[in-house]
This record gives structure tokens, sequence and C-alpha cells, in this order.
């Protein structure tokens, strides 16, 4: 499978989707206005992966700053994970970032995938 | 409304309302109203304090909350993800709409719309699916508070001006202060309205609050303070471009309709309704209600009035509004043998010959989805009593198959009974978004609940003795008989709480009994029918609606008559096919007869009693016989329920006019494969067991044409009576005078006089296929098998001169003596005998080649009484003697001839004796040739009539039309041709069946029996 990667702007985060070595990474900020025009190739790499996984996936997120319009997509992202089993996510937010961390929380609530916390 | 979704809602409206200075009190207010409407007492409390607690109300005023505003709103656009993921998980797309109005509707009631707030809200319509533009519609619908705002094709507004206020809106003139908007929703065909004004207007009996969102459901009204009522139906007949695009106009004026038996079934019934309406009919039992809907469909012609469609009488111009009409009755119409989807793929064939398969194909699968049948499409139907769907799911299918063909004026008998409420729901929801597309929809109605009585844009309500009692708006209904009653609340149609009507009401006004001193309810109705009349008669005046001079839409392409047949035959066959017991039966029947029947009859025939020979089995006649009655019986048997059991499919079917031809044609040729398949088992079973060689071929074509015979009779009777049964107890009346009269049993010359005529079949017996068929294959056999085809031509010259040389002349001789003797007598007596005697003579002589030793006299001068003498009759006796001792050497000649054949074939190799073992029969040829006749000659009506032989006899030909013979003659002679026997009595048969065909096709014996049962019987309608 190809190997996904999009390099982060001032406005999208920066992505790094590999399955041979089980990379999974979004980092950045996402402040885009048009934040489904941008995440729909994120979200057609995850359904393709889907459908071959590996036997266990952990995904990084590691996002700075999100926009109201972002926050769904991301959502959207998350869902799609959901599909797929062995799934983890590692959430993490400045020490200092309450925001982040609260976000990260009601996110897990949001989809069945075990979240784990850490700090940078 | 759930919990869960209360909740959910609940912490929307928090969420929403906190962003951007928070909670205000009126936006508070709108959400305690909103539990109000949804809660009892003590719950608005509980989620009251939910509410407070999301939205941070009770800790208002702490500003410095401000600062991280951004990012809360990041949060709090999460958690709204989150309910909303919860809400799409439960609530329809319709309820999804409603809610999402809601939510504009809260923050609308305070103005206090700020960038956060709609994100928000923006962001819900996306997670549930509401597409952008709809919902920038809706938000607009809801925000704005200027008419001229609502530039949408979807926004109509009623208000007193006569122009529209932008370009695209619709509008609709009412007398109103303020304007009244409303909204559809097309994705979820919703309507919205809201009041823009001062007035006090009401909704379904409600006080409309100005510029709320009110759902404008099935059956809502609008009142003004003027009093004006606005109506769901008319408002979506507004919006509706179909219905408006739709020319129909439909003028039912019934003065009176009789029953047969003279009692009146309806009374000035006055019907006049456009595209675009479903109107219920409803009434008590035996009021009367599908009577008129059978009158208003065209199926009964009322005595006095008529019904206009588009102005075409629906019974004098029949042509111009072919397939304008469906009906569905309340009897199952299906084709039980055949699966759901194959019921409806075969209709929609007939219905629709421009479409190709595949069209066809999304067609019905369309109609199935729409009923809810998809999951059962490859599911038998089933009968009744072998029942393979549900009642309801029959009831849908029955449905279905009218509506596939979308005819424009649909009527329906009782559609919902025997469903469950929810099915119910689902037909007359189907019903109203056909109406909605432009149809006019009639149906009788009972016991709806309140949704489906609302649905309903018109209600008429029968009752008892065709009485209309009632012509109007559903909702109206209870208001009006509880006005005219003078009950209290009158004003009230619908329950305050809920808004249902119950329907039950009106019946219990109407039919309400006068209660005797002792508070018993008597027998004698508060109000009569009549008096319910009166009232009616000055409440209601219909308007006649414009005829709309144009002919009424029609969605239909009927195929051409061949294509007909053959989607009549594929389907039929396909019927006939998945009918396993049917097809089994069908089959094993003529085998196993032929079984039955060859290996009974099968004996140790040779003399000695050794072995089976076929020349020496005497039961051949009889078996020849009985194959015959066989395959009548067969025909009969297969064909006689044809027509009864398609009879239900062909009255539904009539509403498309088809081909009548079309359908007997497919009918036979589908009987005829079947006998043609029977009968040849049948022969070639019993071929094989009873030894009969040679004669295969012929043997099948009689018993194949006898069995077609007997299925065009089947027809016939199955076509002219109503049930299984009588047609089967018919059977034996068919059979019996057939197996009488078959030539076999009894000798056509030993018959009661009356019908026998000596010397030739009787006319009686010439009506029967049997006799026909027996005579064709008993000759047939004796003529044509293999041992007696090479010697027949000299064996009958041998048998005609034997005839004349040793009985003719013999009997000539005799008379010529009587004649010398008395011919000079006066006696008056004597002398007709002498008379007659001479004529025999000269008759016989006249038709003889051989005259001479005659040439001195005239014939028809000399052999008189008057000129006879002595001389004369010498003459002629010694010309006699002549005569027999010429046909003696004809004979000896013949016999020679046959002797030294035989002696040539003996030569060659053949064994004769072997031969005439395994072809000829001994009994069959004695029948033919009647040699069992006592007297060989016979004196009748002043003619000698030859007994013996008839199988060696030649025809006589006297015209051209003058078929008649003696029995087993091997000619025949067919419009002054000499053609065989086997031939001619094969076309006779098949020249009967075309004429039963013709009578099957023009139905007379259904007509018969029709105009004997009228009037005796008048068949009373319910």
């Amino acid at each position: 499978m190809e190997i996904l990667y999009i390099e982060g702007t001032e406005e999208t985060p920066k992505i790094i989707f590999d399955k041979q070595k089980g990379t999974f990474e979004i980092s950045g900020r996402s402040l885009t206005e048009a934040p489904s025009e941008f995440y729909k190739l994120v979200l057609k790499w995850i359904v393709a992966y889907s459908k071959d996984p590996n036997p266990a996936t952990h995904c990084t997120f590691k996002l700075e700053y999100i926009n109201t319009e972002s926050a769904k997509s991301i959502l959207d992202v998350l869902s799609a994970f959901e599909q797929i089993k062995d799934m983890k996510v590692t959430w993490y937010f400045h020490e200092d970032d309450e925001d982040m961390e609260e976000v990260g929380e009601e996110f897990s609530e949001l989809v069945e995938i075990p979240f784990e916390f850490i700090t940078y | 409304m759930s919990e869960e979704i209360l909740k959910a809602l609940t912490q929307l409206f928090a969420i929403i309302t906190k962003q951007d200075g928070g909670v205000t009190e009126n936006e508070r207010q709108f959400v305690i109203n909103f539990f109000q409407s949804e809660l009892d007492r003590d719950s608005i409390k509980e989620y009251l304090e939910l509410y407070d607690n999301f939205s941070g109300y009770t800790r208002q005023g702490t500003a410095d909350e401000e600062e991280k505003n951004k990012l809360t709103s990041v949060k709090d656009s999460i958690k709204t993800l989150g309910i909303c993921k919860k809400i799409n998980k439960t609530l329809t797309q319709k309820q999804k709409v409603i809610v999402l109005i809601k939510l504009l509707e809260l923050v609308n009631s305070d103005k206090h719309f700020t960038p956060q707030r709609l994100e928000i809200i923006n962001t819900v319509s996306t997670v549930f699916n509401i597409i952008k533009e709809t919902y920038k519609f809706i938000e607009t619908f809801v925000i704005s508070e200027k008419i001229e705002e609502l530039n949408f094709a979807d926004i109509l507004i009623a208000d007193s001006s006569t122009t529209k206020s932008a370009d695209l809106q619709k509008h609709a003139h009412v007398h109103i202060e303020g304007s009244l908007a409303f909204m559809r929703v097309r994705s979820v065909d919703m309507y919205f309205t809201k009041y823009l004004g001062d007035q006090s207007n009401s909704l379904n009996g409600f006080i409309m609050q100005p510029n709320r969102v009110y759902l404008f459901s099935h059956g809502s009204t609008i009142k003004t303070q003027e009093g004006v009522a606005l109506y769901y139906s008319d408002l979506v007949g507004d919006f509706n471009e179909e219905i408006q695009t739709t020319k129909l106009s439909f003028n039912a004026k019934i003065d009176e309709f009789k029953f047969p038996n003279g009692a009146v079934g309806l009374r000035d019934v006055v019907v006049s309704e456009g595209a675009g309406k479903l109107i219920g009919i409803m009434g008590a039992s035996g009021a009367g209600k599908t009577t008129l809907l059978l009158v208003l469909a065209g199926l009964e012609k009322p005595s006095k009035g008529n019904i206009l469609i588009n102005g075409f009488d629906i019974h004098t111009e029949k042509k111009k509004i072919q397939g304008v009409i469906g009906f569905v009755s309340q009897d199952d119409l299906l084709i039980e043998e055949l699966t759901v989807y194959q019921n409806l793929y075969y209709n929609a064939k007939l219905c629709f010959a421009n479409f190709t398969e595949k069209q066809l194909h999304q067609r019905v699968t369309q109609v199935l989805g729409n009923l809810g049948l998809d999951q059962r499409k490859d599911l038998k139907v089933g009968s009744v009593l072998d029942k393979q769907i549900s009642g309801g799911q029959r009831k849908r299918l029955n449905i279905a198959l009218e509506l596939i063909r979308e005819p424009a004026i649909l009527f329906l008998d009782e559609p919902t009974s025997g469903l469950s409420s929810r099915d119910s729901e689902n037909v007359i929801d189907l019903l109203k978004e056909l109406s909605l597309r432009g149809k006019l929809i009639f149906v009788v109605i009972h016991q709806p609940s309140s949704d489906i009585f609302k649905m309903f844009d018109k209600m008429i309500i029968m009752d008892t003795g065709g009485y209309p009692s009632y012509y109007g708006n559903p909702a109206q209904a209870v208001t009006y008989f509880k006005k005219v009653t003078h009950q209290v609340d009158s004003n009230r149609g619908q329950c305050e709480t809920c808004g249902n009507i119950n329907p039950e009401q009106i019946f219990n006004i109407i039919e309400a009994k006068v209660v005797d001193e002792y508070g018993q309810p008597t027998n004698k109705r508060k109000v009569t029918p009549p008096q319910w009349y009166e009232m009616y008669s000055k409440q209601f005046k219909i308007n006649r609606l414009e005829n709309v001079k144009e002919q009424p839409p029609v969605a239909l392409y009927i195929p051409t008559k061949i294509k007909q047949a053959a989607i009549f035959i594929q389907r039929d066959f396909l019927a006939k096919l998945s009918d396993k017991q049917y097809l089994l039966i069908n089959l094993l029947e003529a085998p196993l007869l032929a079984l039955i029947l060859a290996f009974i009859i099968k004996y140790k025939s040779a003399p000695g009693g050794k072995e089976y020979i076929f020349r020496f089995n005497e039961n051949i006649p009889a078996f020849l016989l009985m194959s015959i009655i066989v395959a009548l019986f067969m025909g009969l048997t297969v064909s006689a329920e044809e027509i009864i059991r398609d009879r239900k499919i062909l009255k539904r079917e009539s509403f498309l006019n088809l081909s009548w031809n079309s359908y007997l044609l497919s009918k036979l040729t589908i009987l005829f494969l079947l006998s043609a398949i029977q009968t040849f088992m049948f022969v070639i079973v019993s071929s094989l067991i009873l030894e009969i060689h040679g004669i295969t071929l012929a043997f099948w074509l009689v018993l194949f044409t006898t069995s077609c015979f007997a299925n065009v009779l089947g027809l016939n009777i199955s076509s002219a009576f109503n049930s299984a049964v009588t047609v089967y107890v018919l059977i034996p009346l068919l059979l019996i005078p057939q197996m009488i009269l078959s030539g076999l049993l009894f000798n056509f010359e030993k018959l009661n006089n009356l019908i026998s005529t000596k010397g030739k079949v009787p006319i009686v017996a010439d009506l029967m296929a049997t006799r026909w068929a027996y005579e064709a294959i008993a000759t047939y056999q004796f003529i044509n098998n293999d041992y007696e085809s090479a010697y027949y031509e000299y064996e009958k010259a041998e048998a005609q001169a034997d005839y004349k040389a040793a009985y003719l002349a013999d009997e000539l001789q005799r008379r010529n003596r009587f004649v010398l003797e008395h011919y000079e007598t006066q006696d008056d007596s004597i002398r007709k005998l002498v008379s007659r005697n001479l004529k025999i003579i000269r008759d016989v002589i006249t038709e003889e080649p051989i005259k001479s030793g005659l040439e001195t006299i005239n014939l028809d001068r000399d052999l008189t009484v008057d000129k006879y003498s002595k001389k004369i009759g010498e003459l002629l006796s010694d010309y006699l003697g002549k005569y027999r001792s010429y046909y003696q050497k004809v004979y000896n000649d013949n016999v020679s001839l046959t002797e030294k054949k035989m002696t040539f074939y003996e030569k060659k190799g053949v064994n004769i004796l072997e031969g005439k073992n395994r072809d000829y029969n001994e009994s069959l040829s004695d029948l033919v040739r009647n040699v069992t006749t006592k007297n060989r000659l016979i004196e009748y009506e002043g003619k000698l009539i030859q007994q013996i032989n008839p199988v060696f006899q030649d025809p006589k030909t006297e015209g051209l039309f003058n078929y008649r013979t003696a029995f087993f003659l091997p000619e025949k002679n067919l419009l002054g041709k000499v053609v065989s026997t086997f031939i001619f009595d094969i076309v006779v048969i098949w020249m009967m069946t075309l004429t039963l065909y013709i009578t099957l096709y023009f139905e007379w014996l259904r007509k018969l029996i029709e105009s004997f049962s009228k009037v005796h019987l008048p068949v009373r309608m319910t």
C-alpha cells in the first residue's frame, strides 16, 4: 500500500500513514475553513487500509490547535479508524494546554477506541 | 420522545445558548415552553435543571470565561457532534428536520444570532445529513420576518394582496390580515407554516403565535379570525406542479341507482373532483359504500344519472377513457401459482409494451419497494388456504397490481381491511403520495385511525339506504355532526392535547338511537337517513367542476394482440409449471389410464388360448371407443376450470381492455399443447401393450383432435358458469350423450324412430365428436393397416359385385315377379305396391352402368304401372339374369386377383398369415363390414339400402352439401370431391372446434345462462 504523506502547513496538519512501517501520525494545527476537502484524501486512505489492516494499528495525534470545522472531520477520521480491530490512539498534548487535553477526552468518549493521553 | 433523545436535545439547547453571552430569559422561556409541550409538570423541573447546568445559566455573569472562548467552542462543537451522532441513530429524517427548526427558533426567540451559535447549528445540520441549500432555506424561513426575503420556489405566501412579493415564491389569495407563510421541505416532504401579523388565527383549533414555526401536517386546517378555512389538501395542491398540470375532471351525478331486484342503492349522490385528491367513502355497513364505488368506477350503471371523466361518459365513451380507471376490489386477484414478483411483472408487461425488460424490472422493483414487499418478492403467492405470504402482503400486492400502471383515477374497496395499523398507514401514505402526484383516488374505508382519517382530502359519508350525509373536509366532519345535533363544544373536532379525531364519533351521532322511558335504546334512530339527507342537501352545495375538454392522462401502452397472447401464454405456462400437483397429475393421467386400460383388455386371444394375438383381440373396437372417451374426458377436465380460475384476474384486467381473443388463444395454445402431450403418451403406452401397429400417428391425430374439441368445449362451460362444482357436475351431461351416440355402443340403425334415418347416421349423432372420431379411426385402421391395404381395392370390388350378384339381383327379380303377377289388378292398394316396386327397380337400374338387353325400352316411361306389360317384365327378368352372372364373374375375377397377389407376396418371402395376425383385427373388421346384420339389404322409404359391408361401399353424390352417409363408409363427399372418411371426419371435428371457439369468443353460452338467471334470481350487491 502506498504511503500517505502530507506536509503540514499553517492551516493543515502534517500526516504520515505508512502501513509497512506501522507509522500513523497526525500532528500540527488544523485551522482550515474547508476541512472536509482536506480530510477527504485521508479518509479514502483509511477506508482502503481497513480492508487489509495490520494486526494492530497505533495512531498518534499531536495536535496543537483545531477549529470547530475541523473537529467534525477529525471525528470522521476517528470513526473511520473505529472499524479497524486492535486500534489504539495516543493523544499528545502540551502539559500547559488543558484545552487540547479536554478536546482529546471529548473525542475519546465519542468513539470506541482506547485513548492514551501523554504530555510533551 | 425517548428520555435519551430529550436529554440530548436539552444538551444541544444548552450548548447553543451558552455561546456568546450566555442564555437570555427569552431563550430560557422558549426551552421551558418546549419542555411543557413534551413533558409532564414534574419532569419539566428535572430537565430544566439539567438545561441550566449545561448552559451555565446559574453561573451567569462571571465574564472571565470570555478569554478562552475560542477553544471552548471547539470542545462544545465536539460535544455537539457526539450528541448529534446519538440522535442520528434514533430519529427519522423528518424528526431531525423538526429538531433543526427548534434549534433555529430557540436562537430566534431573542434574535441573538452570533457566528458561534450559527456555527454549531450548522454543524448539527451537517451531521444530520441535511444538504447545505436546504439548511440555508430553512434558516431563512425561521429567521426572516419579511415575506419579500422568502424568495424560494418552495415557499407559498397566503395573504390578501393580489400579487406575489417575490419572483420565485408561490402565492395564494386569502382574506387575512398579515401573511401566512408556508414552507415545503422537499427532501422529507413536510410542510411548515408561520404567521406574520397581529390576528389570532388557529391551527387545528389552537391559536398560532405570530412568527412561530408550526408543522403543517396531513389534514391540518388553519382558520382565520374571519372564519376562512385553509385546508392542507388545498395548499399542498398549490405547491404541487403535477397536480396543476394534470388535466382531470370527474363529475358524477347519480340521481338513482337500483339493484336488479328493484331496491334503491343510491340516491342523489353528486361527486365532483379534480386531480390530486384522496377521497374517502365511509358509512355504516349496508349504506352503499361499495355500491357507490362500483358505480363511480363504471362497473355498475346508475339507473338515472351519468359519470363523466373529462366530459366523456364512462359508459358510452369507453374507448376515450381506456386505462384511466384502476379498481382494487376486496377480493384477492392474484395468480396463486406465481411469485409476488412474477404477478407484478406480467401485469406490468401487459400495461407497458413500450418498456424494455430493464425498465419493467425497475418499475416492478420500485413498486415492490414502495409497498414493502421487496423482501417477499420471490415467494409464491399461494392459495388462501396454503398461505405463503401474509394477509397484509396479499392485500398490498393486490394494490400494487393496480398501482403499477398508475391509472389517473383509482378506486379502492377497503384496502386496509385486515391489515395491521402500521400496514394500513403505509398503504394510505402511499395513496396520499400518489394523489400528490396528480391522481384522483377514491377509497372505501372502514374504521380509520385518526391519522389515516386526517390524511384524506375529502370524506363522503353515506347513510343507510344510499343517502349521502356528508361531503367535505374530514376534520370538519365531527364538527358538522356535532353542530347540527346541537352538541356542546361543537367547534372542537379533535382532541385538544393530542389532536386526534375519532371518526367513530361521527357514526355514534348519525346512528344515535331514541331512548325509551326505561333508558333502553330502541331501534328507532333519532335522525333518520332522509332527515340527514335533508340537512345535507341544505348544507352542501357541491360545485360542479368544469369538464376538462381534453383526453385524460393515461400511462398505458397496451401491447399488440399477438404480444398479449405471448405474454398470457408465458404467464400461464409459468403458473402451470410451478403447480407441481397439477403438472404431475396431468402428465401421469394419460399413461396411467393407457396402462390400466390396455393391461385389462389384453388376454390370450389366439385360438386355443396360448398367446396374445392382435388379430383375435375382440376388445379392440371397444378399446378404440374408450380411448376416444379418455381423450374427451382429459380434454374437458383440464379446461373446465381454466376461465373460472382466471375470472377474478380477468375482472381486474378488464380495465386494461386487453384482447379477449389473445387471452383465449393463449389458453388454447397451452391446452392444445397439453392435450398433444397427453394423447401422445396415451397412444404410445397403449399401442405398445396391445401391439397395435402402423396407425400410431393417425390414432394420435384422432385422439388429439378429440381432446382439442373437448378443450374448447370445456372453456365454453368454464366461461359460462360461476363455480367449478357446477362445471364438474355438468361434465357427465356432456360426456354421456357422446358415448351413447358414438356409434359403437348402440347401433345407429336401432335408435328411436324420431331420430334415426335408415342407411344414414342420425343428425343428432353427427353433432357428437365421438361418432366422427370413432368412424375415422375404425375405418382408417381397417383400410390402411399393412395387411389390408394391399388387398383393399380387390376386396372392395369383390364385395360390391358379391352384393349385386347374391342379393340385389335376387331382390329385383323377386320384385319383378310380383309386378308381373299383379300389374293388371284394379285393387288400389296392390297397384300402389306395384308402382313402388317398379320405382325401386327403375331407380336401381338407372344407376347401374350395365344396361345391355334393355336398349329397346325407355326406363322412365315403360317401367310404370300404366305402361308395364308382360313383354317388358320378361325382358327385365332376362336382363336381371345376365346382370347376376356378370357380377358373379366380376366377383370371381377379383377373388382370383387377390389370391394371385397373395401368392406373389408369398413367393417374395412375405409371411401373409403373420402379417394378418399382426395388423388385421377380426372384430374390427366384423364391425366395419357389419357382418352381424340379419338383413343384408332393406327397403326404407322407397329405396333399397345396403346394410352389409359399409366399409366397401361408395358414397352416393347427392348435392354439394349433402355429406350424410351410412356409418363406416370409406369415403365421403366434401363439396363435390370424394375424400377419405378419415380426413373428412377430422376436418369435421376441427370445424366443430372452430364453431365452439366462436361461441366462446362471443360468450353466447354465458349470455344465454345469464338471461335465464336474470329472470329468476336477482343478484344482490352489498
